[in-house]
């Protein structure tokens, strides 16, 4: 079952000769369950692939479909609403809000998709899901990069989304707490069968897709789907 | 709820921005509510003191009394029974005054006063004695005892126990010159009456002008405000054998000026309002560019766009909020204060005229209502003034926004 297809979608941005076309007539289809890695030179159309994913943006032709709604059809409030309720996002530079404590940053997401009460409790017991046992009432400027990133995923999980996208989750992190950052991902697929589509330049993380998708000069030049071991294809 | 919580905490982001926009309001709603309390009181003052000095509340005289500080005796009051009947039944009190303009010599000084014969009994009825400060017995008439004002005894330099000369045109125009002597000095509180009047009992002054008949009556009502009612039939009666004058008469021009004054105050007010609403615009607007990147991040998490602009005018809005109710607080406290321990306004008020009826010692009045008023409007300016910003912040493309640095 596809949880978000693409339809010949087209993204430019500025006009006339300054008209660049960062996504050219991608279509593409995303199943429940997978665990995709879109990857690519700098500057070949991943962030605003991802972003229009997750209706953050709208293409400039073609369609999105998200769970069965083409988001041209929507509005931005019915935009916003689906985001909640439907996409998890993390973010290369984590993006938690930096006055709201670790536990906060995951019940605001709730609060977003809706729910009014009882949001400590499914908040705390995700952060410890991700390892954060003990981390609730800091501060994101008291935690670690690593530590920021799995209160984002944290964040991103609680509301129970179709889908989580992630850009460049690891580009700020070191080797160790990229891995990390990884296997937490991985985990949530595997276990909970969560969709997750991110993107990466670093190969050691490229490799852990299950289902690769190249982009160059913003069109797929390769997309291929690998065994569930993951190991090199 | 977590988002309150998020917008409380951002404005202690930058508490130097957020506390210099508060100030600014805390200023525009102190500087109305106390100015609205100032002006009131002036405005009370002016009216009280018309009543308690020399007016009351309604005033009759010959016609054609001449107004300031000349005082006729060529013609008297004439009051027939019926009047006097109707006066009996319809105040509270009434009561005869003498007053004319007589030369007062000490040595070789000597002054234009106003003199002020008074009936000892009935006069504290009908115009209040509360503000007195009284350095000795009250006057004796067959002792030649007079009361000076503080303002006539330091002109002449005499105290108690002096002597000084009164010289006088009596009601038929002949020259009548008294010496009496100082029973005590007199500040009555009131500006009009302390600068240069001399008080007497009415006997004295009918010798002296040598009449029965008093140049002035004045009234007490059961209400200030009935003074319109009465003196219309009092003046009914009288038709043209004397002039009615009420307090409201009395002040009417004063009362222009205290309006002209109230409304360049609130012009004032609301032009320091207007600009604390642009420096609270601006901190709004600042805040809202420095969070471009949190702001993409809450509407990627599903933050309407409605949803931005209530977080950013709630943080207005508590800025607001905060800032009026401290405004109100210095404001209000101050206008409370002095409506207890009246601001003494005893030096500046010389320069102001001789014949004005005004008590040196200003009440302000604090008044509920204006502090209220002044919280709401500037929760409302701090409204308005952050709607702009916070739409800014709510227009921000979510694509861009979670991509800025
Ligand atoms: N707001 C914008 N206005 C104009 N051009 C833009 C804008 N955003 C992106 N682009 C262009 O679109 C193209 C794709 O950008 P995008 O950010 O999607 O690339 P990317 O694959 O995510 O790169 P990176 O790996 O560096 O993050 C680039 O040529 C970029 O310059
Ligand atoms: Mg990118």
């Amino acid at each position: 079952m596809a949880v978000c297809e693409l339809k010949h979608v087209t993204k430019s941005y500025g006009t006339g000769p300054a008209r660049v076309d960062a996504v050219k007539d991608i279509s593409l289809s995303i199943d429940s369950g997978e665990f995709t890695v879109f990857k690519g030179p700098s500057g070949s159309g991943k962030t605003t692939l991802l972003n229009m994913v997750g209706c953050l943006d709208t293409p400039t032709e073609g369609d999105v479909i998200v769970k069965d709604r083409s988001v041209k059809d929507l509005s931005s409030r019915a935009l916003s609403r689906l985001r909640a309720s439907t996409i998890g996002f993390v973010f290369q530079s984590f993006n938690l809000m930096p006055v709201l404590t670790a536990l906060e940053n995951v019940e605001l997401a709730l609060q977003l998709a809706g729910l009014k009460e009882d949001t400590r409790e499914p908040a705390a017991k995700l952060l410890s899901e991700v390892g954060l046992e003990g981390f609730e009432r800091r501060r994101p400027n008291q935690l670690s990069g690593g530590q920021q990133q799995r209160v984002a995923i944290a964040r991103a999980l609680v509301k129970h989304p179709a889908l989580i996208i992630a850009d460049e989750p690891t580009a700020n992190l070191d080797t160790t707490n990229g891995a990390q950052v990884l296997d937490i991902m991985q985990a949530l697929n595997e276990t909970h069968g969560i969709t997750f589509l991110f993107s990466s330049h670093d190969p050691r993380m490229i490799e852990r897709g299950r289902r690769i998708v190249s982009l160059t000069d913003g069109v797929v030049s390769s997309d291929e789907r690998r065994d569930s071991s993951g190991g090199a294809g | 709820m977590i988002i309150p919580r998020l917008a409380r905490r951002n404005l202690f982001r930058c508490p130097r921005r957020v506390i210099l926009s508060m100030v600014a309001i805390v200023v525009g709603i102190g500087v109305f509510i106390l100015g609205e309390g100032l002006v009131s009181g002036v405005t009370e003052n002016l009216k009280v003191s018309s009543i308690e000095s020399m007016n009351s509340h309604v005033l009759i005289r010959p016609p054609d009394y001449p107004e300031g500080i000349q005082h006729p005796v060529d013609e008297l009051l004439e009051i027939d029974e019926e009047v006097r009947r109707v006066l009996d039944e319809e105040t509270v009190a009434w009561t005869e005054r003498i007053i004319f303009s007589p030369t007062a010599a000490a040595g070789p000084d000597h002054v234009r006063a106003r003199a002020i014969g008074y009936d000892p009994v009935r006069d504290p009825e009908v115009f209040s004695r509360a503000l007195w400060q009284v350095t000795a017995e009250k006057p004796d008439a067959e002792q030649n005892e007079v009361l000076l004002t503080t303002g006539v005894a330091d002109l002449l330099n005499l105290s108690v126990g002096d002597t000084l000369i009164l010289r006088v045109r009596t009601h038929l125009g002949a020259m009548n010159a008294l010496r009496v002597s100082v029973s005590g000095i007199v500040e009555t509180g009131f500006h009009n009456i302390d600068s240069m009047g001399i008080l007497m009992s009415l006997s004295l002054a009918q010798r002296l002008i040598d009449a029965d008949n008093p140049t002035h009556i004045g009234t007490r009502l059961e209400s200030r405000d009935d003074s319109e009612p009465f003196a219309a039939r009092i003046s009914e009666l009288l038709g043209d054998r004397a002039e009615v004058q009420t307090w409201q008469e009395d002040v009417q021009d004063l009362m222009g000026i205290q309006n002209i004054r109230r409304r360049a105050l609130q012009i004032i007010s609301a032009i320091l309002l207007a600009l604390a609403g642009v420096g609270m615009a601006n901190t709004i607007l600042m805040s809202a560019y420095e969070r471009v990147r949190e702001v993409g991040t809450l509407r990627s998490m599903g933050m309407t766009k409605q949803g931005v602009t209530g977080l950013f005018v709630f943080e207005g809005l508590i800025i607001g909020i905060v800032g009026s109710i401290l405004g109100a607080l210095w404001g209000g406290g101050l206008a409370a204060h002095w409506a207890v321990n009246p601001i003494d306004f005893g030096d500046l008020i010389d320069v102001w005229g001789e014949d004005l009826a005004f008590s040196a010692l200003v009440y302000t009045r604090f008044s509920m209502g204006t502090v209220l008023f002044g919280v709401g409007f500037g929760i409302v300016v701090s409204m308005l003034a952050s709607i702009f910003p916070a739409r800014v912040a709510a227009s921000m493309p979510p694509a861009e926004a979670v991509r800025a640095e």
